[in-house]
């Protein structure tokens, strides 16, 4: 039983400034401030919870019970599905790291609060260019919210109550999706995809598509791997319908891929994470990006924060404030656009500062590296055998075709841990056999890659 | 005497010149040759990111941040906002490679650490809402409560109450709180307050009946006015079948001390980045939690972090069927529940409590003393104790010497403070909410109230000198309306602007 403590570093006030407050008030004790709640709702008992600990045995603590996790630093990871690990350079963390940026609040007070607005502004913008766009929100909370708000944008923006995607869209972006259209009413519906190419029917797209549709979400490349073709085809029949086009992109890919501005989308979605937000936290926080084509009715619909460019009173001065704020809850409350408030604002300043790091030649440097080695790595698979599940093109990731059994799969991921290799990403069309979902960063080298396809080599033998 | 730094600082865009380079990624050695994207997909045009030297990237950056007010700085008493001391250790543990590095798809049995972790803040946190289960999947305060609201409307669905969609909520509550109703495809019914600021209980028995899903309220309320009728409101609500939803952004009044569960609420969301110390991050990110009792845990989200006692394991438990599927692509904002997680160990059961205490204390003391100004009054009633925050109206000011709150706010910032939250909750006029929390000493309080004091004699004399603030901040007073008029949203448009002969700062 640890001694109790009078103070603690975080409590400001002295027991002396307690008595001091306290004779102010003209008060015996800090429960005279309780005294208008009900006694029968007091809670009188002792918290279930651990003592107090002092800093060194809290940081150890945790180490102790954090060191049972075993890395991508540790293992070698395949894994994406959305989120990448990725380096994130020295200066970024240094900067991150500044109290000035983490421990301030939302901008609602811009004169004192450029250094966030400024850098927001700068994310947007960057966002802008990776996606051929020319407006960005300052974050949603990940790629899946990104999906369910962009639903409820497209149905806002058209007034229509449906919305179809491909099946090619990921299990956990589909699931909150699902779960984002219930308040709407939206009606969804899946448009299939070719099974020996992986790429959407752009048929059955073209077929779905009415006047009652608000929107269709394509993931390019989508959950697959695949690199979708024919968007231009379907894009100008949705648009004559009146639909609105959203793609899910993966924000590494644009590096070498058309902008889904270039091509006609309307809406761009994806997760920030994966160039540069930050590590991969074990899924959170991320960087939910949402981009849209200038409109001045259809802006309005966006959700979330935005930072503009303003005037102030000094006479020439540029500044940067949140704007277009009636769209928010603090002011339209039940007509606002979303509920979304707090966002993921320092996660977005991170991707900024990444993307000034990386530059363009930089942001393509580490593309065109993904690219090659998830190439590399299916030209040695092909040698001893294994195949894609989908023969479309793809960027950095495709689906080994493993059709490892249920029963087998716990070996197989032990096989792998043996070799230091997180192998990707489990897949399943039947629910009983599993291929894996492979995706390559540019912290992979040869070497790594050529012990996966050797290591597959032995787990088929 | 305070002046905040300017310089006028260029974008990144306009300090790029062709060839700089700010760093070298790792690159493999394969061909560029082998790249074929195919033809109508294939980029053409590289995106015009800027392109600078690395100390160059470093120095945009320093002085960006000294245009940025933070809790570091000073004084940041926002009304429930709950601006508390991001303690560093939070920092360093978040910055453990065992956590940064974790896949959230990867095998179950190679992320123990962290989901013992998740865990045991799910018991601790269910512990202080005196509810039994805990999701964490929330990556913030608004997606916490559209993930509560979410499991009264599944439960009432689930119980053939289909005809149930209607969330009622006092005309003083947070914003999000109708907009979560709505994206829930509630409707929201709004009860008018009495004249203490509390709900009205007869607007309440007029306002339930069969299609009512329940009761969203925080307590201690907006203007930090403890709703001492919560078990009659409880027992009006439940009667009607409806079920209570806490709104969790004024925990930190009562934490250890009163537990929701035991006010008779059902569900709730914690705001860590509030009450648990995690960052603010110039807005986000935060993150939630979501606790709720045995009627509503069959419906959360997928999958729940569990534990078998028996093997001593941490598992996702997907196999949940009424549940009402995901709110978050993976397992929430996980490393900021981690900080959260350190600041309660830090704590204690005892530290907790004393949290609480501390804020209502200071939160007490700052509001009393500002009331005594020329020109506050205390919103509502005087009678009787706030809890964390208190609102205060300007009107006697703006009445008498033409200065509003937003004025005064504007002063307080050239102070080198930070304003409180102005102009809300909307039921108050000229609303000045001021929430100090258990980290402002006495002699800081004793410093805003003199700073406020003096700015407030000037502006009596010279009312444009309120009207012209703030001075010594980074830039002058903001004019929102032309950003709105002109919404200048990116660089592009920026420079398309500019390039066109168009006005653009």
């Amino acid at each position: 039983m640890k001694e109790g403590f009078k103070e603690h570093p975080y409590l400001g006030n002295s027991q002396q400034d307690v008595d001091e407050m306290l004779q102010y008030l003209g008060l015996k004790s800090i429960e005279e401030l309780y005294s208008d709640i009900p006694d029968e709702i007091r809670f009188k008992g002792k918290l279930d919870l651990p003592h107090y600990k002092s800093e060194y045995e809290l940081l150890e603590a945790i180490k102790a019970k954090m060191s049972k996790n075993i890395t991508t630093r540790e293992v070698r990871s395949f894994m994406g599905g959305g989120v990448l690990d990725i380096y994130m350079p020295a200066l970024q963390d240094e900067v991150l790291r500044r109290t000035e940026f983490y421990s301030a609040y939302t901008p609602y007070q811009p004169e004192t609060s450029q250094g966030t607005t400024q850098a927001l502004f700068e994310y947007q913008s960057m966002i802008c260019e990776l996606v051929g766009m020319n407006v960005a929100n300052c974050s949603l909370y990940d790629w899946a919210t990104a999906v369910g708000e962009a639903a409820l944008m497209a149905s806002r923006i058209t007034k229509r109550y449906k919305f179809i995607y491909t099946a090619a869209t990921a299990p956990n972006r589909e699931a909150v999706l699902k779960n984002y259209v219930v308040g709407a009413n939206l009606e969804l519906e899946e448009i299939p995809y070719d099974p020996t190419t992986g790429k959407m029917n752009i048929a059955e797209a073209k077929a779905k598509m009415d006047d009652t549709v608000a929107g269709i979400y394509i993931e390019n490349p989508n959950f697959l791997g695949v690199i979708e073709d024919g968007l231009e085809e379907i894009i100008a029949d949705a648009h004559e319908k009146g639909v609105k086009v959203v793609i899910g992109a993966d924000m590494n890919s644009l590096a070498l891929m058309k902008p889904p501005g270039e091509y006609g989308a309307d809406i761009c979605i994806g997760e920030g994470q994966t160039i540069g937000g930050g590590p991969l936290n074990f899924g959170g926080p991320l960087l939910g990006i949402l981009a849209m084509q200038f409109d001045r009715r259809e802006t309005r619909q966006m959700p979330g924060r935005i930072v503009g460019v303003t005037i102030t009173s000094n006479e020439g001065e540029r500044a940067f404030a949140n704007t277009l704020e009636t769209r928010e809850q603090h002011i339209k409350r039940e007509r606002a656009t979303s509920n979304i408030c707090t966002n993921e604002g320092l996660v977005a300043l991170s991707c900024a500062i990444h993307l000034a790091l990386l530059g363009p030649e930089g942001y393509k440097d580490t593309a065109e590296t993904m690219y090659l080695s998830a190439h590399y790595l299916v030209k040695e698979l092909e040698k001893i055998g294994v195949k894609r599940v989908f023969n479309g093109e793809f960027f950095n990731t495709f689906i080994l075709d493993l059709k490892i059994p249920e029963s087998k799969k716990q070996e197989f991921i032990n096989f792998m841990l043996e070799r230091k290799i997180f192998p990707g990403i489990p897949y399943s069309n039947d629910g009983e056999n599993y291929d894996y979902i492979v995706t390559t960063s540019y912290l992979l080298c040869e070497e790594d890659l050529n012990d996966y396809a050797k290591a597959i080599g032995e787990w088929r033998k | 005497m305070y002046r905040q730094a300017k310089y006028d600082e260029p974008l990144l865009f306009e300090l790029s010149k062709k060839g700089r380079r700010a760093h070298l990624p790792p690159r493999c050695d394969f061909s560029r040759d082998d790249i074929n994207i195919p033809e109508n997909m294939r980029r053409t045009v590289p995106p015009e990111l800027p392109e600078l030297h690395e100390g160059e990237v470093m120095r945009h950056y320093v002085h960006l941040s000294h245009q940025n007010y933070c809790i570091d700085t000073g004084t940041y008493p926002l009304g429930s906002c709950t601006m508390k001391y991001n303690p560093k250790i939070n920092e360093t543990v978040a910055r453990m490679e065992k956590i940064m590095y974790l896949h959230p798809n990867q095998p179950v049995e190679t992320v123990q650490g962290i989901l013992e972790i998740l865990y045991e803040l799910q018991v601790a946190l269910g512990e202080l809402a005196g509810m039994k289960h805990t999701t964490l999947q929330t990556p913030a305060g608004a997606s916490g409560e559209y993930c509560g609201l979410a499991l009264i409307k599944a439960y009432h669905e689930d119980h053939g109450d289909t005809q149930r969609d209607e969330i009622i909520a006092p005309d003083s509550s947070h914003g999000t709180n109708p907009a979560s109703t709505v994206m829930n495809g509630m409707k929201l019914i709004e009860i008018k307050s009495n004249e203490d600021g509390r709900v009205n209980m007869d607007a309440l028995k007029a306002a339930v009946s069969d299609k009512t899903a329940g009761l969203m309220l925080t307590n201690p309320n907006t203007l930090g006015i403890f709703e001492k009728d919560i078990i009659e409101m409880s027992r009006i609500v439940k009667e009607a079948g409806g079920l209570l939803y806490y709104d969790g952004a004024n925990f930190n009044a009562i934490v250890g001390k009163i537990r929701p569960g035991d006010m008779g609420y059902d569900v709730l969301h914690f705001n860590l980045h509030k009450t648990f110390s995690t960052p603010h991050g110039g807005g986000g990110p935060g993150s939630a939690a979501v606790c709720c009792n045995d009627l509503l845990e069959p419906y959360l989200p997928v999958p729940t972090i569990e534990y078998d006692k028996d093997k001593d394991f941490y598992f996702y438990n997907h196999d949940r069927p009424k549940s009402i599927g995901k709110v978050h692509g993976y397992h929430g904002n996980a490393a900021i529940a981690l900080r959260a997680y350190a600041y309660i160990g830090a704590l204690g059961f005892q530290g907790l409590k004393d949290t609480a205490e501390h804020a209502v204390l200071t939160a007490n003391y700052g509001m009393r003393k500002l009331e005594k100004l020329d020109g506050f009054r205390l919103s509502h009633t005087s009678e009787i104790p706030r809890k964390h925050e208190g609102v205060l109206e300007a009107t006697p000011f703006l009445r008498n010497y033409d200065v509003s709150g937003m004025d005064i706010a504007k002063m307080i910032i050239s102070r080198g403070l930070h304003a409180p939250t102005v102009y809300f909750p909307l039921i108050a006029h000229e609303a000045w909410m001021f929430e100090p929390t258990e980290n402002e000493n006495k002699d800081r309080i004793d410093q805003y109230v003199q700073a406020v004091s003096e700015e407030m004699e000037k502006a009596k004399v010279d009312p444009d000198y309120a009207h012209d603030a703030p001075k010594w901040t980074s830039v002058g007073r903001i004019d929102s309306a032309w950003s709105v008029r002109n919404l200048v949203l990116s660089y592009k448009i920026y420079k398309e602007k500019k390039e066109k002969g168009e006005f653009v700062p």
